[in-house]
């Protein structure tokens, strides 16, 4: 395949959760990005898997935290010091 | 917390305790460790809450793995994550306790789980995009508790490298590395469950009446 061939949506689609997780080596990454300033409906995709990685992310990391945990912790160390 | 059966506590303490001991530069001062320590606890609570699904436990399972990596401290080389050598203990201890319990629970509802899940069926039920949301509110109404319990819903392996996905910003490399697996059997886990559980979460969203109707979601 050649380094300048643009994606066809498909090969866009298929990089979709590596690109997401920053996993794509950087010239792949751009030919993904070269996809979406091209075609509306895979940029539209790609933002939908986005805020759903966000929204989720969110709501898990919502945990009211127990107070003493980490005090509890480091005096515990300081003791074994 | 099942603290009766333990099969594997024995075998993880000699394999930390046998592990290469870093070389004395890349040792950290015990006021070094304790700073990484101390600043690790909370990111580690909220992930152990997340594979335990239990407050107690999570702070029970937070405060032994401490103990144990100050015990091993000697086996962490300054420069490396310490988060990933953190949540390794961490993993393991939750996961030597849980062992005991076979996972039985069938997973076929999600086998045909597909690319794009979430964004077909809120654009079928007409809700995409509502509020300015692309998700029509598919997960912003839904609380905290409910999206955990989509997660916890996924078969064990899945639900393990996702939870460790989304509980902290971590690269698969560092996944791969406190599972104890291979990067490309965390990037397919984590791909395909995903896609799992962005079905859980639909059906969920059906179930709590959260979509109501094909055309209509919850105000």
């Amino acid at each position: 395949m050649s380094i300048d061939r643009r994606l066809t949506c498909v090969e866009a689609l298929r990089r979709l959760d590596d690109y997401l997780d920053h996993e794509l080596p950087r010239l792949d990454a751009g030919r993904v990005e070269a996809h979406l300033r091209d075609c509306e409906a895979c940029a539209k995709e790609f933002g939908f898997e986005r805020s759903v990685i966000d929204q989720i992310r969110g709501k898990l990391r919502d945990v009211p935290l127990p107070d003493s945990l980490k005090g509890r912790i480091m005096t515990t160390l300081e003791g074994m010091a | 917390m099942d603290e009766t059966v333990d099969p594997t506590l024995t075998a993880e303490h000699d394999r930390m305790a046998t592990a290469a001991v870093a070389s004395a530069a890349e040792r950290c001062s015990d006021a070094e460790f304790q700073t990484l320590l101390a600043d690790a606890v909370e990111p580690a609570y909220r992930l152990a809450l997340r594979l335990s699904g239990h407050a107690q436990d999570a702070e029970d399972f937070v405060q032994e793995a401490a103990l144990r990596a100050y015990r091993f401290r000697d086996s962490f080389a300054r420069g490396t994550s310490f988060k990933a050598w953190f949540y390794r203990i961490l993993v393991n201890l939750i996961y030597s306790r849980a062992r005991t319990r076979r996972d039985e629970r069938s997973y076929e509802d999600l086998a045909d789980a597909r690319d794009l899940y979430l964004y077909a069926r809120t654009a079928e039920a007409g809700i995409a995009n509502r509020d300015a949301d692309p998700l029509g509110g598919t997960i912003a109404r839904m609380t905290a508790d409910e999206v955990a319990a989509a997660l916890a819903a996924l078969p064990d392996d899945y639900r393990t490298v996702c939870t460790l996905y989304f509980m902290d910003d971590l690269a698969y490399q560092e996944i791969a590395d406190i599972v104890g697996v291979p990067v490309g059997t965390v990037r397919s886990r984590l791909h395909r469950g995903r896609k799992m559980l962005q079905k859980r979460l639909w059906q969920l969203a059906r179930d709590h009446d959260i979509v109501r109707s094909d055309r209509e979601a919850r105000p």
